[in-house]
């Protein structure tokens, strides 16, 4: 499941990188502050643990069996900051020794795994951990960690113009689910057999159960996952609807905005003007979310008050 | 020869050879001819065993033959080329500076390009006990092996929970190891670095090597696509 060189194109692979980085950066400095020094060589050796535990096979029937990927299993024992960095640390030598993955392709394979993954690994825990679907969200982490990678690495292969007919998408798209399902198990598996040895080892999680919040988060990861699959190779919905109903032609716009068609038209290149004009959208929309939520929240004080 | 060049500037040729590779558009048999031998004279100077290293790099083939082959059905030989080529060639590279090059060192030059200080100790532990942790893994494997674990005549989800009994312990081992690591590291007065026998010195031999590499892997990029 690790992309080696030569796959990703230039834009992909720079951009992953130009990403993952930083966020590295900032996650180092994190469970630096999280853990006291002496807590690097126990990262490194749940780092060795993982790769050892890829030893141990899991029969999970019709003759095949799977082991563990890990994301899930290290962010509810050592805190998703620390998992990132480990699982960081796992691909770096993966790439370096074992050349499973490549050395540029490291931050693509960085975000989609240790990023990504470990984050969606950590999510439901984080808001259902201390309810009573303590399994369920054990169970869902695992699942989330490796579909969302998986999902990842393939919409990345997509955009970089690696070929893939449709039937190969849905069939590998299938296999991403099985896998998912695996590492879910083998997940609530181990950590359920860690509990009983010492319940220490499974961090409490840092927040009150909030199911609701949790199961829009894990459809959120999953629809954002899917739709960087899927949108790499369809067009849009609501305009393809418009070609097949021929009403596209004669649309006329009412106003010339200055983000048309997704476009930053007062800049060169062509990428770098889609670039742009994406960032600028999701600013737009993160500003707007910060400012509707801000106001919901001011009224919910206010009557609360009153 | 390539074994005594500084590992700051071996990572750095690495790097421009890499880049030179995955930049190249398209990747043709030619393009591709003029990479190898750059990456074959690495070989030869190097004194390295040549058929393990290419039989080494060969682990990626499986993967990239894969798409490589949808790509050729679907009717882009010269792509398909392209994602058994450059994958190769990008190993191959990678291999040249990994085997010449003790993991410590590459670390140590790793963080003094930047690379976080955290992230570098992480890999420096990871290093030091995977194959600690994978032999006692082993271990454990042929351990219940005797105790008759590999019978299939045994019941799925009984044999699914011992794995997962198998995991626990073998993280149970590693958490114990790691504390005992630390606190015997601590006695030594360990201050979060990792020192190296003798520090790196750059000498003009090691600037040579970076030179000549990205010198040749650019210009050939270059000329090609002229």
């Amino acid at each position: 499941m690790h992309i080696p060189d030569g796959f990703l194109s230039t834009a992909v692979w720079a951009t992953a990188g130009a990403v993952s980085v930083p966020s590295v950066a900032y996650l180092a400095r994190k469970s630096h502050r999280a853990l006291d020094d002496g807590q690097t060589p126990l990262m490194g050796v749940m780092g060795a643990f993982v790769f050892a535990a890829q030893m141990i096979n899991f029969p999970v029937g019709i003759g095949t069996s799977g082991h563990l990927v890990g994301g899930a299993l290290l962010a509810v024992t050592l805190g998703p900051a620390a998992a990132s960095i480990v699982m960081t640390a796992i691909l770096t030598v993966q790439a370096l020794l074992f050349q499973d993955g490549g050395v540029l392709a490291l931050g693509a394979n960085v975000f989609n795994m240790a990023i990504a993954g470990v984050l969606a690994g950590y999510l439901p825990y984080r808001y259902w951990g201390g309810s009573s679907h303590r399994k369920a969200a054990i169970f869902s982490g695992g699942f989330l960690s490796v579909f969302v990678s998986a999902c990842l690495a393939m919409g990345q292969l997509l955009l970089s113009g690696v070929p893939m007919p449709r039937p190969v998408t849905y069939v590998s798209l299938g296999l991403f689910a099985v896998s998912a399902l695996i590492e879910g198990g083998i997940t609530v598996a181990v950590a359920g057999a860690l509990e009983r040895l010492n319940p220490s080892w499974v961090r409490a999680p840092e927040e009150k159960p909030r199911v609701g919040l949790g199961l829009i988060l894990v459809a959120a990861m999953l629809l954002v996952s899917l739709g960087a699959l899927f949108a790499s190779s369809l067009p849009d919905g609501l305009e393809r609807l418009a070609e097949n109903l021929g009403i596209a032609g004669r649309a006329r716009n009412l106003f010339e905005t200055p983000l048309a068609d997704y476009q930053a038209r007062f800049l060169a290149t062509d990428w770098v003007r889609k670039a742009v004009a994406g960032l600028v959208g999701l600013g737009v929309v993160y500003a707007a979310c910060m400012l509707i939520g801000r106001a919901v929240t001011r009224r919910a004080a206010v009557s609360r008050s009153g | 020869m390539l074994h005594r060049r500084d590992a700051r500037m071996k990572l750095l040729a690495l790097l421009a050879v890499l880049v030179a590779v995955a930049t190249t558009q398209p990747f043709g048999l030619v393009t591709a001819s003029g990479f190898a031998a750059l990456l074959g004279a690495g070989l030869l100077i190097s004194r390295l065993p040549v058929t393990g290293v290419l039989a080494r790099a060969a682990v990626v083939l499986p993967f990239t033959v894969t798409f490589a082959g949808i790509a050729w059905l679907a009717g882009e030989a010269g792509r398909a080329f392209a994602l058994i080529a450059k994958p190769y060639l990008s190993a191959l590279a990678v291999l040249l500076v990994v085997a010449t090059t003790p993991m410590p060192a590459l670390l140590a030059a790793a963080s003094s390009l930047g690379v976080p200080r955290m992230l570098v100790l992480v890999l420096q532990f990871l290093y030091r006990y995977l194959f600690v942790v994978a032999e006692q893994a082993q271990h454990m494997w042929v351990a219940a092996q005797c105790r008759g674990a590999a019978l299939r005549t045994s019941h799925r989800a009984g044999r699914f929970r011992a794995a997962s009994g198998t995991l626990a312990v073998l993280f149970a081992r590693s958490y114990e190891k790691a504390e005992g690591i630390e606190r015997s590291m601590l006695a030594r007065c360990f201050d979060g670095r990792i020192r190296l026998l003798a520090p790196p010195r750059l000498g003009w031999r090691d600037l040579a090597l970076l030179a000549f590499a990205a010198v040749a892997a650019w210009s050939w990029r270059w000329w090609v696509a002229s």
